[in-house]
């Protein structure tokens, strides 16, 4: 009884010590300075980086890797991994616009896309889930033959522009939707033609995006789904004796992350208003960068939805941020890989500890090794 | 050559008909908590097979992986071929010529046999391994041994005996004087078993000292010289074995007081809420029926491997099942996974709570309130965080889990907490009838005996309790009933207060008679 009370007394009190009660709610802390030190770092080296009219263009930039940072972070903390979120954004990307370029309503181009996406969602998940292959070697093969449906759609060709389709008003209410919409701006002055130029905008991926967060942040933190997707990550077996339905959860992780690399396709295609075959190349790869430098853990079990906020906005503002201070590609790739590394070492170094055996899967696999050698070695 | 060189000098040196290649003498090991091992004395002979006895637990395994160089001894003396050894490590070990043939066979399935061989220590010929000098090599030591295996053959595709002989015949190529075997027929048929005894007997023809850990008495008689028996972690007697009896082996093994005290209560036998009835899943669940009975506790007894913890497995739907019915009080119902039991209010507390049990990245307070997620959760699936507190904090209350708030990862606690929380996942939900197994393993003793009071406090409210157990006092002391299972099969059933520990260990060494069913065909 008197624990109880202490502890109550504890989780009232201090409002912060509450937030550091969250778990994964450290690491995130960790990062959140890491990314205000990097924006004052490139504040420093290029004075236009906290002009409000890059930080409109960053909050765009940060939202497509957000949105398939969430992708990847449902499926690694059920302990798999998503290789295919690139080529279904390509896929999204290429079927959407092939049939606007055909005519088709974008209200029924979108449905359709969205319900080929989920498909694939289901395939990741049964394939892992009840055929049990590896997660590493499934989506493999569903990334493959994703991106071969995206060349295949529009016969081995980028498509035109949309709007000789649907004609240009609609091809505009398309792209406003997806990316060029601004929901309001601060400052900036009038055009003579009306439009505005400058200042700071929250434009419409921003939205989709928080959208986005919202509900799957709500799923994961708060449903009887998001629970059993960190059961699942964290000891299989006990949850199936505990009665989850581990195929089924496995499969609702593949189903949303589908789902949004989906509306992260949309979302590039809108942005050229056309499709393109390569769309979304290697974005799995950005997407587990995103997840894992905000804390998720390519182990399962472990790491929050803010942290893939954070991991996504430590990402883009490096990309944006180099760009502004006039990194050439090759430094920008570097230092990016190496800060990539850096922050997956110091999160393998915390976790070292567990004795979890890695799976069967590319980077967590060589990362399991490493933290199982590493632990080898401390033991006696 | 030079081997049997040495061999002849120390002949000369030894008393020639009961020379010890083996001499442990004090040896004690203990892991944090256990004193494993207890001032052991342990000798093996030349041309032996010495066979070591004992219960679960009595430390035979610890005693020999400390005889390989596996687990490093606290103190004691170890001679091999009477050179007292100092640091005594797993190469050293090799060195000498001991090897230890485990349960689970640890060959590369993929590989060959030659290679298999000569794992480690491949034939070169300039630089490159040379296949044929190693099949050529490995078929002499084959046939040496009476094994018909073409040493090409890919050992995966053998039969589980003949990959043990391929082991066997590895064993020999590295020159083992000291070989270990470690239940090596419970995998075997009668005809296999056969081929093994001779190859031992053969063995020994060249000198070999074979330790022979079985549960298996009536193997035992037939290939054991000399028989030593331990029980929890001490050496209790070495004897030959035509001088003594399988009821002085078995008296011997079991003689352990009944000291601590169990809570027993007694209630009423009331109506029958349980029944399992020729349920087959595997070779480890073999035609297994029982029933439960409101008011009592049913235990389950038996050695390791008997197929307890595949019985509990198959019945809760984690294992498929060939054949069997489930009764719940008087319905029949079909549970194919573990959410099927747990609807119908059967559910099973796992026995390796860090694999099964826990999710151990996760809070105390979402271990606890996982099962009940449906209960708590609302049409939209929704988790009512209100519920949540009050189931979990009541579970907290009832089995006094001492933590320093529901909010820490189930991984910090100690082994008796986390068993507790393990406990605690089930009560939430009223259960009909809850399967323990193994519940107290690792667990200090006012943390077991608070468990022993939570299955009492279970019997009393009219849940059906189901408790398997290795060790035979809390059997004993906590059951109403016991059903004793060898083999994957049910082998006795006895009262509470007829049961001695070793009529128990009589009903859970009663093997099917492999070898006589072999004579009888």
């Amino acid at each position: 009884m008197n624990e109880f009370s202490r502890r109550e007394g504890r989780q009232k009190g201090n409002p912060l010590k509450r937030l550091l009660a969250i778990r994964g709610m450290g690491q995130v802390i960790s990062v959140t300075i890491g990314l205000v030190a990097l924006c004052i770092v490139f504040q420093i080296l290029s004075s236009n980086f906290f002009s409000p009219d890059n930080l409109g263009n960053l909050l765009r930039q940060i939202a497509p890797y957000l949105i398939i940072g969430i992708a990847q972070s449902f499926v690694l903390i059920t302990g798999n991994i998503d290789l295919s979120i690139g080529s279904i954004m390509g896929m999204s990307s290429m079927m959407a616009a092939t049939m606007m370029t055909k005519g088709v309503h974008p209200a029924w181009a979108i449905l359709i896309t969205f319900m080929s996406c989920v498909f694939v969602g289901v395939v990741n998940g049964q394939l892992v889930a009840a055929c049990k292959l590896p997660p590493f070697i499934a989506t493999l093969g569903t990334m493959t033959i994703a991106r071969g449906i995206a060349q295949i759609v529009n016969n081995n060709h980028n498509t035109d522009t949309i709007s000789i389709g649907i004609g240009k008003e609609t091809t505009e209410a398309f792209k406003n939707f997806f990316y060029y919409g601004k929901i309001f701006t601060l400052g900036g002055h009038q055009e003579s033609n009306g439009s505005v130029i400058g200042g700071f905008s929250i434009y419409s991926p921003v939205i989709i995006a928080i959208a986005l967060w919202i509900v799957f942040n709500f799923m994961l933190s708060k449903t009887r789904t998001g629970r059993h997707i960190y059961a699942t990550g964290s000891n299989m077996d006990a949850a199936r004796l505990s009665g989850v339905n581990v195929t089924g959860t496995i499969t609702a992780a593949y189903v949303v992350s589908a789902i949004c690399s989906c509306i992260a396709g949309l979302i590039v295609c809108a942005t050229t208003g056309m499709g393109a075959m390569d769309t979304g190349n290697s974005y799995e790869l950005y997407a587990v960068a995103a997840s894992v430098i905000g804390g998720v853990s390519t182990l399962g079990g472990q790491g929050i939805l803010l942290g893939t906020v954070i991991g996504a906005a430590v990402w883009s503002v490096l990309q944006n941020g180099l760009q502004f201070a006039g990194a050439p590609v090759a430094i920008r790739n570097i230092v990016i890989g190496v800060i990539v590394v850096l922050s997956v070492l110091l999160d393998v170094v915390i976790r070292s500890g567990s004795r979890r055996k890695a799976k069967d899967m590319g980077a967590s696999a060589l990362l399991g090794w490493i933290s199982r050698k590493s632990s080898e070695k401390a033991a006696p | 050559m030079d081997i049997i060189q040495k061999d002849s000098e120390i002949l000369r040196l030894h008393d020639e008909t009961h020379e010890d290649i083996v001499k442990m003498t004090g040896i004690s090991k203990s892991f944090p908590g256990v004193l494993a091992l207890d001032n052991v004395s342990f000798n093996l002979r030349k041309g032996e097979v010495l066979a070591l006895l004992g219960e679960n637990g009595a430390g035979k395994s610890t005693l020999m992986k400390v005889l390989s160089g596996i687990y490093p001894r606290d103190s004691g003396d170890i001679e091999i071929s009477g050179l007292k050894q100092e640091d005594f490590t797993t190469g050293k070990a090799k060195e000498l010529g001991i090897v230890i043939i485990h349960q689970e066979l640890n060959m590369c399935s993929h590989l060959s046999a030659a290679e298999n061989i000569f794992l480690g220590r491949e034939i070169i010929k300039r630089g490159v391994v040379s296949q044929d000098e190693m099949n050529q090599k490995a078929f002499e030591i084959l046939s040496m041994l009476n094994i018909d295996i073409d040493p090409e053959t890919i050992v995966g595709d053998l039969a589980v005996s003949k990959q043990q002989m391929v082991e066997i015949a590895k064993a020999l190529s590295a020159n083992a004087k000291i070989l270990i075997m470690d239940e090596p027929t419970s995998a075997l048929t009668s005809k296999e078993i056969e081929d093994l005894f001779r190859i031992i007997i053969d063995l020994k023809s060249r000198g070999c000292g074979i330790v022979y850990i079985s549960h298996r008495l009536e193997e035992i008689s037939l290939i054991a010289d000399r028989v030593t028996i331990m029980r929890d972690g001490k050496y209790i007697a070495t004897m030959n074995y035509a001088d003594t009896s399988l009821q002085e082996i078995i008296s011997l093994m079991v003689g352990r007081e009944i000291t601590e005290k169990f809570p027993k209560i007694s209630c009423p036998k009331g109506e029958k809420i349980f029944e399992v009835k020729h349920l087959n899943a595997g070779r480890m669940v073999r035609d297994v029926s029982f029933e439960l009975y409101k008011g009592q506790i049913l235990g389950i007894a038996g050695l390791m491997g008997a197929g307890r913890t595949e019985t509990t497995r198959a019945v809760f739907g984690v294992d498929p099942k060939e054949s069997g019915e489930i009764i719940l009080e008087g319905k029949p119902v079909t549970i194919r996974k573990p959410y099927d039991a747990i609807r119908n209010g059967l559910v099973l507390v796992p026995e390796d709570r860090k694999k099964d049990g826990l999710c151990t990245k996760l809070t105390v307070r979402e271990n606890i309130a996982m099962p009940s997620l449906d209960v708590i959760s609302n049409f939209f699936g929704v988790v009512n965080r209100q519920k949540e507190k009050m189931i979990v904090e009541k579970s907290i209350k009832d089995l006094s889990i001492r933590l320093p708030h529901s909010e820490v990862e189930a991984m910090s606690l100690s082994g008796g907490n986390q068993q507790k929380v393990v406990v605690s996942k089930w009560l939430a939900r009223n259960s009909r009838v809850v399967i323990f197994d193994e519940p107290t393993r690792g667990i200090d003793v006012a943390a077991k005996v608070e468990i022993y009071h939570l299955m009492n406090d279970l019997k009393r409210r009219g849940i059906g309790v189901v408790f398997v157990s290795s060790e035979m006092p809390e059997i004993l002391g906590v059951s109403d009933r016991i059903i004793i299972m060898c083999d994957g099969r049910i082998t006795g059933e006895l009262m509470a207060f007829e049961a001695t520990q070793s009529l128990i260990l009589t009903y859970a060494t009663m093997f099917e008679s492999k070898l006589s069913r072999s004579d009888a065909s």
